[in-house]
């Protein structure tokens, strides 16, 4: 059985996975359905992009599917050099794919590489800006570049400055800006044409906590005007407070997809910590075995794996309560990402507390 | 695209080109300082070449003489600095921002050789306002000053226009500043310093052949001698054939770039 996404219809995409019957002697394999909406916003299909060839050919993206709906905040997450970057590239006509296919707005990444360009917002990695040019002068330029008339123009470059917070250096060269003014002038640029899709490749890499927490506010804010936005991350926390769905990519394939919540279920059920009284620790083991696997624990201290999910916690506190128990603490910790990503990949990802 | 597009992209590239050029006093200066330098370290070196009778057939003053060699080198170094810019753009990815967005593509060389020859301009007349101040004095009057700057501005072009190629080629800064010294070289083995006449052997060959030479000498005819289409042919033609060859190495670059994307 070839490995990769299993397509059923040409144009579909599936963000659940399914077990699918082999032949008589092989294994069940897992693969992705892909079922189509004409009206996603970001489609790929088999994406792939390699670079080199003969023995140091490198797949840099490896036969990605993916859909973004319209609408939502996508996570793209993984490790350094795993192929984010390259499949955004892609994405984004700033590199072109070696197979499979792609469509960002309904235009082809391929053929309509240009209609791809004015319908989508860009902000990369690095933040690639003239350090020479002030703020102003950068959103009157990326004007001129998208077309937009002087009249509107003159009319957004302000409300653009002042919506990142960047009125007051509007006028000074950028090469005078911290990092997170850089990455704030760079989401503005993005903004200029009112895009539909808007693309965020590491948006945070190397931002103070303050600055992370701005610029994630702003893609919230952005998100609920409407934009679909794909961000790319290496941050798992970043990821889970933002992203509506995720894909986590590894050596330039997708090995998880899916709503952090469901992602985080498939990984296993949350464990509920207690503490209870000395003289109740027996008696509150023996309750709690009726509702999981029990864990292990620090020293006076009960875990269990709550078989039913998280839904189960009032029933084990109420039963506790009923048997005389009294509970002076309890915790509920939900599989991480981390652990997503663990399961999925057989690493953690580095600097996953971040 | 439509040409209407590539013209105005290419006008705004060009502004913000000439913007990085005057924002760069460190590496705009030493193209206005040492050739004008070179000229006044030339006029003192040399000047009593001006006492031969034969002289006057060439210059009036070996000041008058040294105008054009200070034109042409002064130029040369801007427009090397302007490409060695576009190269930074490509090293530090802006050259990767402008292809996110719908710009034409071939403005984004275009612009930067228009900066050149915006530079250019302004730098010919600043030299020949510095010239004519020191007691230099144009022999074809208005029209004269203006085929200087018009020389000036197409030897910008096809100068950037190499370059350019080059830096989008290599995409490295470092690999554009490298390549000036042969430039330099041509130069020096050019009639921009010394007349030709008063060289031998192979060094004359050479400086015959250099079309540097030619362009230099097409130039001091605007400066030294009456009005005459030599001069027209010489500056403005040769440097228009290699800004025409120039463009098209820059462009076949840039095709290159981007179809290996």
């Amino acid at each position: 059985m070839l490995p990769g996404p299993c397509r059923m219809a040409p144009s579909t995409f599936v963000t659940e996975r399914l077990s699918r019957l082999a032949r008589p002697g092989q294994e069940f394999v897992e693969c992705n359905i892909v079922t189509t909406s004409p009206s996603a916003p970001i489609v790929a299909t088999g994406l792939v992009r390699h670079f080199g060839s003969g023995d140091s050919l490198v797949r840099a993206v490896d036969g990605v599917d993916l859909q973004v709906e319209a609408g939502e905040i996508f996570g793209f997450l993984g490790p350094n050099g795993a192929g984010k970057s390259t499949t955004v590239r892609v994405l984004t006509t700033l590199l072109k794919p070696s197979a499979g296919s792609a469509t960002v707005a309904g235009f082809d990444v391929a053929t309509q590489a240009d209609k791809v360009r004015r319908a989508i917002g860009v902000a990369l990695q690095d933040a690639a800006i003239d350090p020479l040019m002030t703020g102003r002068e950068l959103l009157d330029l990326q004007s001129v570049l998208y077309g937009i008339p002087k009249s509107v123009a003159t009319k957004r470059g302000p409300e653009l400055l002042e919506r990142v917070g960047l009125t007051a250096a509007a006028d000074r060269r950028v090469g005078t800006y911290s990092g997170g003014m850089r990455r704030r002038l760079d989401l503005a640029l993005s903004l200029v044409h009112e895009p539909s899709v808007l693309f965020l490749d590491e948006p945070t890499t190397g931002l103070d906590p303050m600055s992370r927490l701005t610029l994630w506010e702003e893609v919230r804010r952005l998100n609920r005007e409407g934009t679909t936005v794909l961000l790319t991350t290496q941050y798992l926390e970043e990821a889970d407070q933002l992203a509506d769905r995720i894909a986590i990519i590894d050596h330039g394939k997708i090995v998880r997809q899916g709503v952090p919540r469901d992602l985080k279920a498939q990984v296993g059920s949350p464990t509920l910590f207690i503490d209870v009284d000395g003289e109740h620790v027996d008696m509150a083991r023996g309750i709690l075995e009726r509702f999981g696997d029990l864990r292990p624990t620090s020293e006076g201290k009960l875990g269990v794996g709550l078989a039913q999910g998280a839904e189960a916690v009032a029933s084990v506190i109420r039963t506790l309560d009923e048997a005389g128990v009294h509970v002076r603490h309890l915790e509920l910790n939900e599989p991480s990402l981390d652990d997503v990503f663990a399961e999925a990949t057989g690493y953690r990802l580095e600097g996953a507390d971040q | 695209m439509s040409s209407g597009s590539a013209i105005l992209h290419t006008a705004v590239l060009t502004r913000r080109s000439v913007r990085g050029r005057l924002r760069q006093p460190a590496a705009l200066t030493p193209s206005f300082v040492f050739p004008l330098f070179f000229a006044a370290l030339g006029s003192a070196s040399f000047s009593r070449i001006a006492d031969r009778p034969d002289f006057a057939a060439i210059a009036p003053s070996f000041l008058n003489y040294a105008v054009a060699g200070a034109i042409v080198q002064g130029v040369l170094f801007a427009s090397t600095s302007a490409a060695g810019d576009l190269a930074t753009d490509i090293e530090q990815g802006f050259f990767e921002r402008l292809l996110a967005s719908p710009v034409t593509r071939t403005s984004i060389l275009l612009g930067r050789l228009g900066s050149a020859m915006v530079v250019a301009v302004v730098q010919v007349t600043i030299f020949l306002a510095i010239f004519l101040a020191f007691g230099a004095r144009i022999e074809t009057g208005v029209i004269g000053f203006i085929g200087l700057v018009v020389a000036g501005a197409l030897l910008a072009l096809a100068m950037s226009g190499l370059m350019s190629g080059l830096a989008i080629k290599s995409g490295s800064p470092e690999v554009v500043q490298g390549a000036f010294p042969m430039v330099f070289a041509l130069m020096f083995l050019s009639s921009a310093f010394f007349p030709r006449q008063y060289m031998t052997g192979w060094y004359q060959d050479v400086a015959t052949w250099n079309p540097m030479s030619h362009v230099v000498e097409g130039m001091q005819g605007f400066m030294n001698q009456p009005l005459n289409v030599d001069q027209f042919l010489r500056a403005w033609l040769i440097p228009l054939g290699i800004a025409l060859a120039a463009i098209a190495f820059g462009l076949r670059s840039l095709n290159k770039r981007l179809a290996a994307l």
